[in-house]
Order: C-alpha cells, then structure tokens, then sequence
C-alpha cells in the first residue's frame, strides 16, 4: 500500500524543511558589495573619511539625514543611538550618519547636531563632503533626494525642505551590503538581531 | 518484510507547527505594542505627552502631543504659535513613494467630537522654523495652540531627545 509510504516522505520532507529553514533560512546574503568605489568625505572633526575603505573590519550601521529635518532624520539618528546603548555600548561596530545636504550640513553643524544626540564620540561619525562627493556616495548606495518644497522667513530668507529616502543600512566587515532597511521606522531590535549575526 | 510505520497526521502536528513558527518568528519578527487611547473622559480641548526635541539656534525642531477633544462637536486647530521659533506651523511627514519621504505643511487640522488625534514622530508634528535661540534637554517650550470653537491654549513643551 502506497499511502504509509507517502506518509513518511512526507515527514521527512519536513523535517529537511525545518532543518534547512534553522540552519540556512536566517544565513546573511550580500545585497551589494560596496567595493568597486572610493568616496573622499569628511567627518564631524574634519577629519578625512573614506566610503567603504574607512569601514572595513567592523560591522557598520549606517544612516543617512539632513539636519534640517527634526522628524524622520532626527528619528532615524536617534534609532542608531538606541541600538549602540541597548547593545551595551559596543566599540567594534561603526555608527554612521551621513548628510545629503552637504551645502548647510559642514563639519562644524554636524558637530552640534552629534552633541544633540550624545553621539559626538567614537564610534560615532558624522559624514559629509564636497556636493559631487555626497551626490556619488548616495548614488552608489541608492538614497534618493529631491528639493520638496521652500519657504521665505519674516526676514527674507529662502529655506528648502527635502524629500528623501528613508533607510538604514547594514554594511558587513567586507564593505557588501546586507540589510537595507527603512530607516526611521525599523524597530531596534531587528537591527540588533541582524548585527549580532555578523 | 517490515512495512513502514504507519504515521498518524496527528505525530506530524508538532513537527508542522514547529516549521511554521520558525518561518514567521526565525528571522526576527519584531513585537511592536501598540498603546491604546485613553477613554474619552473629561471637557474640553486637553493637550498630553507632550515633547519637543532639542536643536541649536536658527535650526529646525519638531514637537509631539496627544490632542483631545472632550467635546461633542469637531474643533479644529487653525494653527499654532510660539516666540521659540521664526515660524511654528503643523506639519505631516508622509511617504511619498515606497521608501520616500516627504513633509508637508497642514494648514488647519480637524479635531474629531471624542476623539484623540496624535502627534508622532514619521507623522504630524509642530515644525519650529529657524528657533530663535538654542533649546537643550531640561527646557520647556511655551506654545499656544488656536482652536476654532475652545480658543486659545497655551502649553508647556520639555525638551528631550
């Protein structure tokens, strides 16, 4: 009779499945390999920073802002602080927050937005850079921008708003890229479930 | 010859199940709460849980509150005003797109009769334009909120991150 045997085909296909699900279904696979470029920026010290080659070694948890943008940046920057102090202040993980508004976000304004945080200490970095420089390394790692809408203040002067994407990225010691998620939304402990895998 | 043991469906259940869980939680499912309103009980126009985040002089900050309208006709908040900031207005974070964010100014916003509406982070929230001198953790943020039925109602933010 064929049906017993049918039977334990089955329970043996799943046992396979569930085998292959806990030991292959969570395993990291690289997204992107952020290797073929070379990006000269600068950090909140004014110290030189090169993408990818200044992060390799570590895991790197990275987000991307502009500072005039006190929700969903200020959100997302404040998440990369969450998973340093809930992870228990690690030191060989690079946090980094990186500008698309080079032209208003200099060193020295990334420095007091840093300090707003608690994040103006290692391994925090806070990276800008020439406009091309910044337009290159959001390119290459696919944040997208665009001027949303501007408004004149009582005294004349023009400010702009930004639309933007919304995503952290999870960067393994090799430069490849593993996660990308939206940024200001992701709950932290996916982030650190998904760092403690590397 | 031996026959194969016969496997009840019943002895697969927990092996099924199992399979099941690993697939939805294995890759980290997250538990996100979600707090539920308070009851409706009370008269008026109240303002709760209220914050606003820290910025250095002539930037931008953002302020969250939960608003409650006790009453049984809709209000609506025709704007909001404070001396801590060039320009204060409501504004709405929103997608645009997947994975693209945008801001947009809200004129006036409508209060439902019995009803809470919310001001979070990713969603409304009092936009403080170009703030007049820098606000750190410990202050407070005096803005008044103007509503076309209650009237004016001056509230006191604290700063944190």
């Amino acid at each position: 009779m064929i049906f017993p045997t049918f039977k334990v085909f089955l329970s043996k296909i799943f046992v396979l499945l569930f085998l292959s699900t806990v030991f292959t279904g969570c395993e990291n696979e690289v997204k992107d390999d952020f290797n073929d470029v070379s990006i000269d920026l600068v950090d909140q010290n004014g110290d030189p920073f090169n993408f990818p080659a200044d992060l390799k070694g570590q895991p790197v948890l990275m987000g991307f802002v502009y500072i005039n943008c006190p929700d969903i940046c200020s959100f997302i920057t404040a998440n990369l602080y969450k998973v340093y102090s809930e992870m228990g202040e690690p030191e060989d993980i690079h946090f980094i927050v990186a500008t698309f508004d080079p032209e208003r976000d200099t060193p020295e304004e990334l420095k007091h937005y840093a300090s707003m945080f608690n994040m103006d200490q290692p391994p925090f970095r806070f990276l800008t850079g020439s406009p091309d420089q910044v337009d290159a390394l959001m390119e290459r790692v696919g944040v997208r921008t665009d001027v949303s809408y501007t408004k004149e203040t009582d005294d004349g002067e023009e400010l702009y708003f930004m639309n933007h994407s919304d995503k952290i990225l999870l960067i393994d010691q090799n430069a490849q890229l593993i996660f990308d998620y939206g940024g200001s939304m992701t709950p932290t402990n996916i982030l650190i479930e998904d760092l403690e895998k590397l | 010859m031996k026959r194969p043991e016969k496997i009840s469906p019943v002895r697969l259940l927990p092996a099924i199940l199992l399979f099941l869980a690993v697939i939805l939680v294995g890759c980290g499912a997250g538990d996100e709460s979600e707090e539920q309103p308070a009851a409706i009980d009370g008269e008026g126009i109240s303002v709760e849980g209220s914050w606003v985040r820290p910025a250095r002089a002539g930037r931008m900050s953002a302020g969250y509150f939960l608003i409650t309208n006790f009453e049984d006709v809709d209000d609506t908040l025709t704007g909001i005003s404070s001396g801590a900031a060039e320009l204060t207005e409501i504004h709405e974070s929103y997608e645009r797109e997947e994975g693209m964010m945008g801001m947009r100014e809200v004129p006036e916003l409508t209060i439902p009769a019995q009803s809470t509406v919310t001001f979070e982070p990713g969603g409304l929230h009092i936009m403080f334009i170009q703030v007049s001198q820098s606000i750190e953790e410990g202050d407070q943020v005096e803005v008044t909120l103007h509503f076309a039925n209650y009237g004016d109602l001056a509230v006191e933010l604290p700063v944190r991150q």
